[in-house]
């Protein structure tokens, strides 16, 4: 299996569950 | 009146600049979405002095770009006293901090990480064939670092002036 960046897929796909992650520390954060 | 003024111009260069920068991060996705390796002849190629030149154009426009809109952004939080609470994640202001976090972390990447390596993928500094190839996988990941993290970045941004909902 290669690097998820190898494609575009992988690479929007880890943005989208990086901005999940994220939104939920903000969430957590502005609280 | 006037502060109104500069803060909606900064917001239109933000936009601008940040459209010229991370726009290139797509264009290069859309170009190509696989990873493949260079391969020597590609690099022979990309010798010629106009496709040269041409190549320090398009390179330099969109460094800059991340300067023009990493100033802009940060200018627009200052002028409204946000900055520091933005930068130490205060309450709704986090919301806009995480972008800044975010935007520093790719600003820092495409100059740092990315352009030093280019410089010798592309030649615009000597580099034996080797390196050059070695370097053009590091570039790959930088710049596809940078269109993953521009997914979270522009959710926050747009997030901070319409998404106060989300938040409570």
């Amino acid at each position: 299996m290669g690097h998820p960046f190898d494609t575009a897929t992988g690479t929007i796909l880890l943005g989208f569950a990086l901005t999940g992650v994220l939104f939920q520390l903000v969430r957590w954060l502005a609280a | 009146m006037e502060f109104q003024i500069v803060d909606v111009l900064l917001r239109w260069v933000h936009f601008l600049a940040g459209i010229i920068w991370v726009g290139h991060n797509y264009a290069t996705v859309v170009q190509r979405p696989s990873y493949r390796p260079l391969r020597r002849e590609d690099l022979v190629e990309a010798e010629g002095d106009k496709f040269q030149s041409m190549l320090q154009r398009e390179h330099g426009t969109f460094r800059w770009a991340s300067v023009v809109a990493w100033s802009a952004g940060i200018l627009m939080l200052a002028l409204r006293g946000w900055l520091a609470d933005a930068l130490l994640l205060r309450g709704h202001m986090a919301v806009v901090g995480i972008g800044v976090y975010i935007g520093t972390v790719m600003m820092l990447n495409l100059w740092f990480v990315l352009w030093p390596h280019q410089k010798k993928v592309l030649g615009f500094v000597p580099a034996g064939i080797d390196e050059r190839l070695r370097c053009s996988r590091i570039t790959h990941l930088s710049s596809r670092t940078n269109t993953m993290l521009s997914i979270p970045l522009l959710f926050f941004m747009g997030a901070m002036q319409h998404g106060g909902f989300l938040f409570h």
